[in-house]
């Protein structure tokens, strides 16, 4: 993208992509396993068992069980950011829309992180986009 | 003339913001009822979120609230007993402690503490969950925030004033009884009749009536002020003091009215 106004474009045009950004935090008073629970729970009325396995199979995936009983203050920023992919991920939107992934991890080097994250949840979305600045173009590999 | 004009802008354009949060207020609620006998709003999750309500607002404080509520109804039961009988009026002794304890003083004790421990709770959460954006971020993950955060809360809550309001009521009823007439079942029949004076069909409907607007006021009112609470973190305390001042204003109205329509 090549300034704001253009990254908030391509985010509004598409509505139905499910979005993982810092303006959308995860629910401070549930737990990242319960956070993500909650969108099979409430859209498909599953038990919360069967919905809290599902959630912990995806958290499994990423080696990420450990923080599967944390809540958002307790996160460190990979496991912020993966709680909000696997909310994500469970919605089965068309889209995920990864938002300046810059603000979501800003302590290490995004792009290879991401690419490892979304190679492990192969098969659990169908598009991820990336939406980051043209002016960090240089940190992803060439394709 | 121009600080004329400036000051009646000013307080006409409060007037109408106030009418614009009330009316906000009685359509949330309108809203949260009908979603309440709605089948479809009763799934797991939602289920758990008024079971949660429920352990929150009425099982955590059952022990000390029952004590206390007890406590207090003896102590007012003695009073009201002794002093009827220096002033020769024992025959009316039960029938006042009931009148006063059950009808009027539990119902609106129970609403105020309910009020000052989950109603506050509930206001500071929602205006959080309003600033930090989470609000929206249920919605984009597919969980509409008023099914799955708000109705359910707001049953969760008039069930537990209600069910409070009957223990501390029925516990008030025998210590009464204890009171008055002792350790002894003799006395029933008599009971009964003061009972059957006491809770006339009117009465009932009156208090059961009152029980429910008290629940739904305890629930509605802190939502609805955090849900009015501008997307700024300094407007959190603002829209907590503003939500409990509401309904402390509203629950003395329910409490005036009820009595309105009991003994005018």
């Amino acid at each position: 993208m090549a300034d704001d106004a253009e990254r908030r474009a391509l985010v509004d045009q598409h509505g139905a992509a499910a979005l993982v950004s810092e303006t959308m935090p995860l629910r401070a008073n549930l737990s990242v396993l319960e956070n993500i629970a909650i969108v099979p729970q409430y859209r498909e009325n599953l038990p919360y068992a069967a919905a809290a396995d599902l959630a912990w199979g995806l958290l499994a995936r990423l080696g990420r069980t450990d923080c599967a009983f944390k809540r958002d203050p307790a996160l460190t920023c990979e496991e912020r950011f993966v709680a909000k992919l696997l909310r994500a991920c469970i919605l089965r939107a068309p889209i995920i829309l990864v938002d300046r992934p810059a603000l979501l991890l800003p302590d290490i080097h995004y792009p290879p992180f991401l690419e490892a994250t979304l190679g492990a949840l192969e098969g659990h979305y169908q598009t991820c986009w990336i939406v980051d600045y043209a002016w960090n173009a240089p940190l992803y590999p060439p394709r | 003339m121009q600080s004329v004009h400036q000051f009646l802008t000013r307080v006409g354009a409060g007037f109408i913001g106030w009418l614009k949060s009330w009316r906000g207020i009685l359509r949330f609620a309108a809203q949260a009822a009908v979603e309440a006998f709605t089948p479809a709003l009763y799934n797991s999750a939602t289920r758990s979120v008024v079971q949660k309500q429920i352990y929150f607002t009425a099982w955590q404080i059952l022990p000390g609230f029952t004590l206390f509520a007890a406590v207090l109804s003896y102590v007012l039961i003695q009073i009201v007993v002794t002093t009827a009988r220096d002033f020769g009026l024992s025959d009316y002794a039960l029938e006042v402690s009931i009148r006063v304890l059950v009808l009027e003083l539990l119902p609106l004790l129970t609403a105020l503490f309910v009020a000052l421990r989950s109603g506050a709770a509930i206001n500071t959460e929602v205006a959080l969950m309003n600033i930090n954006n989470e609000i929206r971020a249920l919605e984009e993950a597919g969980v509409d925030p008023m099914r799955f955060e708000f109705t359910p809360r707001v049953i969760g809550g008039a069930i537990s004033v209600f069910a409070l309001t009957a223990l501390t009521s029925v516990l008030a009823l025998i210590l009464a009884y204890l009171a008055v007439y002792g350790f002894q079942l003799w006395s029933l029949p008599d009971f009964n009749r003061v009972m059957g004076q006491v809770f006339t069909p009117a009465a009932f409907v009156i208090l059961s009536l009152k029980s429910l607007a008290f629940g739904l006021a305890v629930t509605v009112i802190p939502i609805r002020a955090g849900l009015e609470a501008p997307r700024m973190m300094f407007f959190a305390p603002i829209a907590v003091l503003r939500g409990m001042v509401r309904l402390f204003f509203v629950l003395m109205i329910i409490e005036v009215a009820s009595l309105a329509l009991a003994y005018i």
